[in-house]
């Protein structure tokens, strides 16, 4: 709302540009968060590079302040049209620990996180997990079936991934559209459950 | 992933370059996802820029993201900020930011919800 530093146009501007909202997919390297983005974005994803710097170093409780160091991220991203006036992105980013605290810029203001888990590299995805939990960014953990097999019973990735029970945990198909949107609805829903307690919270 | 060591200077230079040495944008914290179109004056002022300035309005008579224009453009998004900002305070590009509240903004989250189950 506050958020409006620059004119708008006085000559008549034909519309309104949409509002955009955000989602960010994470997990380690090759998990699937392109293929997810692939499979569920209307425009074909596409790549950008960002120098992060470890500005946001400020979110990290440990008491240790890491040298300000610089990285460059390669993003891959989508979008889907929710209606006339709101557009969804996506942005799939690394997961891996150098990045950890570099994700900032990209989660600040998100509706929520898809952290994907391959479960035979269970602890690619530590980093992206610690970071959302720190950050206080809503997420939902979704183990992605290689191959339609599911090797591991869920509640052994829970305990592997030492989540808690109110982290969603959900199995989906990153090459299957229907399935990339089922995991995003549990992301938003389940931010929508704890934005709904914070509201009901005297 | 993240490529360019082998030519690191190149890649750090050039930006720098692009945006005339500026690296803080006009409002630096503009989104990558803020969405970018073309006003009619910047339609009208296209002939006066150069290079990224001109691509940027060429591109953003559809409403595009800061991250599309990096995409698209090959830059990084730094330096896609910096333009961004620089075309909005001249007034040749509107720029939508989004909402700080939209995590908390039931509304609005109920209504993304019923556009992807709407999605087929």
């Amino acid at each position: 709302m506050d958020s409006k530093p620059f004119a708008e146009p006085t000559s008549g501007a034909p519309k309104k540009p949409p509002a955009p909202v955000k989602i960010v997919i994470a997990g380690g390297f090759g998990v699937g968060k392109t293929t997810a983005v692939a499979s569920i974005s209307e425009i074909p994803p596409l790549r950008t590079e960002a120098v992060m710097t470890s500005a946001a170093a400020e979110i990290d409780r440990t008491g240790h302040v890491p040298a300000k160091t610089t990285t460059t991220v390669a993003m891959d991203f989508g979008c889907i049209t929710i209606d006339d006036e709101v557009k969804l992105y996506l942005f799939g980013t690394p997961g891996q620990d150098r990045f950890g605290f570099m994700w900032h810029d990209l989660v600040v203001g998100a509706l929520g996180a898809l952290v994907i888990v391959d479960t035979r590299r269970l602890d690619d995805c530590y980093p992206a997990v610690d970071y959302f939990e720190k950050a206080g960014v809503p997420f939902v953990v979704a183990v992605n079936k290689f191959d339609g097999m599911l090797n591991h019973d869920l509640n052994d990735v829970r305990w592997a991934l030492a989540v808690s029970d109110e982290v969603p945990l959900v199995t989906f198909d990153a090459r299957e559209k229907l399935s990339v949107r089922d995991a995003l609805l549990a992301v938003l829903r389940n931010t929508f459950s704890r934005a709904q307690a914070r509201a009901a919270a005297p | 992933m993240t490529g360019r060591q082998d030519d690191p200077d190149v890649s750090l230079l050039r930006p720098y370059l692009m945006t005339s040495g500026r690296t803080k944008p006009v409002d630096h914290t503009i989104e990558i996802e803020a969405q970018v179109m073309t006003s009619t004056l910047g339609a009208n002022s296209v002939q006066n820029l150069t290079f990224e300035r001109r691509d940027i309005l060429s591109l953003c008579r559809r409403t595009m993201s800061v991250a599309e224009i990096a995409a698209m453009l090959k830059l990084h998004i730094g330096v896609a900020r910096v333009l961004v900002a620089d075309l909005a305070a001249l007034g040749y590009v509107v720029v939508r930011r989004p909402e700080a509240e939209t995590p908390q903004d039931l509304r609005m989250i109920e209504r993304v919800i019923r556009g992807l189950e709407a999605l087929r």
